[in-house]
C-alpha cells in the first residue's frame, strides 16, 4: 500500500511547515532525511493523520490520512518518551491493541506476537516507569505493529537502542518490508539509514529535494565529483595512468594514499578495474568517500 | 460496529481507572477533609431551631463553600485531566492514532469522568449532610438535584477547556475563582454568565419552603429552580456539542 503526498502544503499560521510536497512512498523501507526544522516531523504528522494539510492531499492507499480507515492500516511509532507509566509494557501494548476493537483473546494474541517481534516478550512485565530507554523504544514499536499495518511510520526508532538491538530491529523492519509493508523511517543516524533504507526521501526547508535510491540521488549531483580513495602499491604510477582518462578530473597522492575525483563513476570504475588487473599495480582498497547518506545530505542540504 | 463498541469500552475503562488512581484523587482529600473539619466544628445539628439550622447550613455551607468551591474543584480535578492529562503527557497521540472517531474519543473521556465526578460530589455531599445532622438530612433531599446538575455542567465545560488549552487545570482554576466566584458575586445581571448562578438559584428556590431566606433582590435575583435546572442542562448539552465539534477538527501540533 502506498503513502502518497499530492501537492501538500501545511501552514502554521504565517510559517510554512511543508511546501508543495508531492511524492509517493512505496512498499519497502524509505528513509526520511532532513536537517532540524526541514519539515520531517510535519511530514510524518501529516502522514499519520495528526495534522491535516492546508492544501493538497495525503493518502494511505485510497484513504485520507486523517480518516479512521487510514489509521486502521497505519502503524505509528512517535518520537516521544512518554507512556502510561503506571502500566507494564504488556498492559500498555494490550490496551493499545484493544483500542483497535479486537476481542480480548485476539488482542492478547496480537500483543504477544508484537512483543515477540520486538524482543520484549520476557521483559514486558516490568512497569514502564522502570524500563530503560531502549526497552521503551521497543514497546513503542510493538504498539505500532499490533494491527499488522500496511504502512508503518517510524520517528527516530533506533534512538537509545544498543547496537545488538539495532541490528535486531533492522532485521525486523527488513522482514516487514519484504512482506510488502511500506515503512517510512525518520532518523538522524545516517549510517543506519544507509544500511536500512532502500530509498531516501530528502527534505529541506519544507520541500522534497531528492527521492530515490542513494546511488541514484548521488548520480544526480553532477556538480559534485565523486571522491574515491585508492590504496595500492604504486600510487603515483596509478595516478599518472588515471589522469590519462577523460573521466578523471583530479588526483592527489598523500601518505601513499591516492585520492581521485571523477564525474563519471561508472567509466572510472571500469577503467580502474582494467588497471588493477595489471601486474605492477596492486590495488588493496577502493572506497568512495562521498557516496554515503551523510555526504549526499551534506551536498544537498545547503541547496534546499 | 462491535469493534467500535469494544474500542469505546476499552477507552472508557482505561480513562476511568487512570483518573481514579491519579494524583487528583489524593489532592481532593484536602478540601473534602477541610469540609469535614468545618462541619464538625460548626455543629449545625446542635442548633435548637431546626429551621434556623437549615437556613444556616444552606447559607454558610451550601452557598459559600460547597457550591462555589467544592463542586468546581472536584469537577475540574478530573474533567481537565481526562483529556488534558493525556495532552500534557503527550500520550494523546497514542489514542489519536487508533481508528476511533475523534468524537468517540471525546465522549468516552467525558463518560469516564462523569461517574467519578458525580459519584464523588454526590457521595461527599451526602456524607457532609449527614455529618451536619438534622438540617443536613433535609438538605440532601432538597439540594441533590442542584448539586448533580451543577456537576454535569462543570464536567462538560471543563472538558471543553481541556481540549482548547494546554494547561487546562490552571485555566479552569482561574476561571473558577474569577468567573464563578468574582463575577458570580457581582451585583446585576452579569453573574448570569456563570454556572454557579444557576446552581445557587436552584438552591435558593428549593430551600425557600424549608426556611431559607431569599437573597436581597438588589444583590441576587435568582431564576426559578426549573429555569436553573434547564439552563444547567443546556450548558451541559452545549458544552458536549462544542467539545465534540472542536475535538473533531482540532490539530495538536505539540504531541510529538
Amino acid at each position: 500500500m502506498d503513502l502518497s503526498f499530492d501537492k501538500v502544503t501545511k501552514f502554521y499560521g504565517p510559517v510554512i511547515g511543508v511546501n508543495d510536497v508531492s511524492c509517493q512512498v512505496t512498499p519497502g523501507i524509505t528513509g526520511l532525511l532532513g536537517a532540524n526544522g526541514a519539515g520531517k516531523s510535519t511530514l510524518l504528522k501529516l502522514a499519520s493523520g495528526q495534522l491535516r494539510p492546508s492544501l493538497g492531499d495525503v493518502r494511505v492507499g485510497q484513504h485520507r490520512a486523517w480518516s479512521s480507515a487510514a489509521k486502521r492500516r497505519l502503524g505509528y511509532c512517535p518520537d516521544i518518551n512518554t507512556f502510561y507509566e503506571e502500566m507494564t509494557g504488556r498492559e500498555f501494548v494490550l490496551a493499545m491493541t484493544r483500542l483497535y476493537g479486537y476481542s480480548l483473546g485476539e488482542a492478547r494474541r496480537r500483543t504477544e506476537a508484537a512483543l515477540e517481534e520486538v524482543g520484549m516478550s520476557d521483559r514486558a512485565t516490568r512497569r514502564l516507569a522502570g524500563c530503560s530507554h531502549g526497552m521503551r523504544q521497543r514497546i513503542k514499536l510493538a504498539q505500532a505493529l499490533v494491527n499488522d499495518p500496511e504502512v508503518l511510520l517510524l520517528d527516530e526508532p533506533m534512538t537509545g537502542i544498543d547496537p545488538a538491538g539495532r541490528h535486531h530491529l533492522g532485521e525486523l523492519l527488513t522482514r516487514k518490508a519484504a512482506t510488502g509493508m511500506t515503512v517510512l523511517v525518520s532518523t538522524h543516524i545516517l549510517s543506519e539509514l544507509e544500511e536500512l533504507a532502500e530509498r531516501i526521501l530528502m527534505i529541506g526547508r519544507g520541500r522534497v529535494i531528492a527521492t530515490g535510491t542513494l546511488p541514484e540521488i548521488r548520480r544526480l549531483l553532477a556538480n559534485e565529483p565523486f571522491v574515491v580513495r585508492i590504496d595500492c602499491g604504486a600510487p603515483r604510477r596509478l595516478a599518472a595512468r588515471l589522469l590519462e582518462h577523460a573521466a578523471v578530473l583530479a588526483v592527489e597522492v598523500r601518505d601513499e594514499v591516492l585520492t581521485v575525483r571523477t564525474r563519471q563513476p561508472d567509466e572510472f570504475f571500469a577503467h580502474v578495474n582494467a588497471l588493477a588487473s595489471e601486474p605492477d599495480i596492486e590495488v588493496t582498497r577502493l572506497e568512495t568517500l562521498d557516496a554515503g547518506a551523510d555526504a549526499v545530505f551534506a551536498y544537498l542540504e545547503p541547496r534546499a | 460496529m462491535i469493534g467500535q463498541l469494544r474500542s469505546l469500552s476499552t477507552l472508557l475503562m482505561l480513562s476511568f481507572s487512570r483518573l481514579l488512581w491519579s494524583v487528583s484523587t489524593l489532592m481532593l482529600l484536602f478540601p473534602l477533609g477541610g469540609c469535614v473539619l468545618f462541619l464538625l466544628r460548626r455543629g449545625y445539628g446542635r442548633e435548637l431551631d431546626p429551621l434556623a439550622a437549615f437556613a444556616d447550613f444552606s447559607q454558610e455551607f451550601m452557598l459559600f463553600i460547597f457550591a462555589p468551591f467544592i463542586v468546581p474543584i472536584c469537577t475540574l480535578a478530573y474533567a481537565t485531566m481526562s483529556i488534558g492529562g493525556d495532552r500534557e503527557d503527550r500520550t494523546l497521540v497514542f489514542l489519536l492514532m487508533r481508528p476511533i472517531p475523534r468524537a468517540m474519543v471525546f465522549l468516552a473521556k467525558l463518560l469516564a469522568t462523569l461517574p467519578l465526578v458525580v459519584g464523588l460530589v454526590v457521595v461527599s455531599f451526602v456524607g457532609f449532610c449527614y455529618l451536619a445532622g438534622t438540617p443536613g438530612e433535609t438538605a440532601v433531599r432538597v439540594y441533590l438535584p442542584a448539586v448533580v446538575y451543577m456537576s454535569l455542567a462543570y464536567v462538560a465545560l471543563f472538558h471543553v477547556f481541556a481540549i482548547l488549552f494546554r494547561h487546562a487545570t490552571i485555566i479552569a482554576m482561574v476561571y473558577s475563582l474569577f468567573m464563578e466566584v468574582f463575577i458570580g458575586n457581582m451585583p446585576g445581571l452579569v453573574k448570569r454568565i456563570t454556572v454557579s448562578f444557576y446552581g445557587r438559584s436552584m438552591i435558593f428556590g428549593l430551600g425557600l419552603e424549608h426556611g431559607l431566606d431569599p437573597p436581597p433582590a438588589e444583590w441576587f435575583a435568582p431564576v426559578t429552580p426549573t429555569v436553573g435546572a434547564a439552563t444547567l442542562l443546556g450548558i451541559t448539552a452545549a458544552s458536549v456539542l462544542a467539545g465534540v465539534l472542536i475535538f473533531q477538527y482540532r490539530e495538536y501540533r505539540d504531541l510529538t
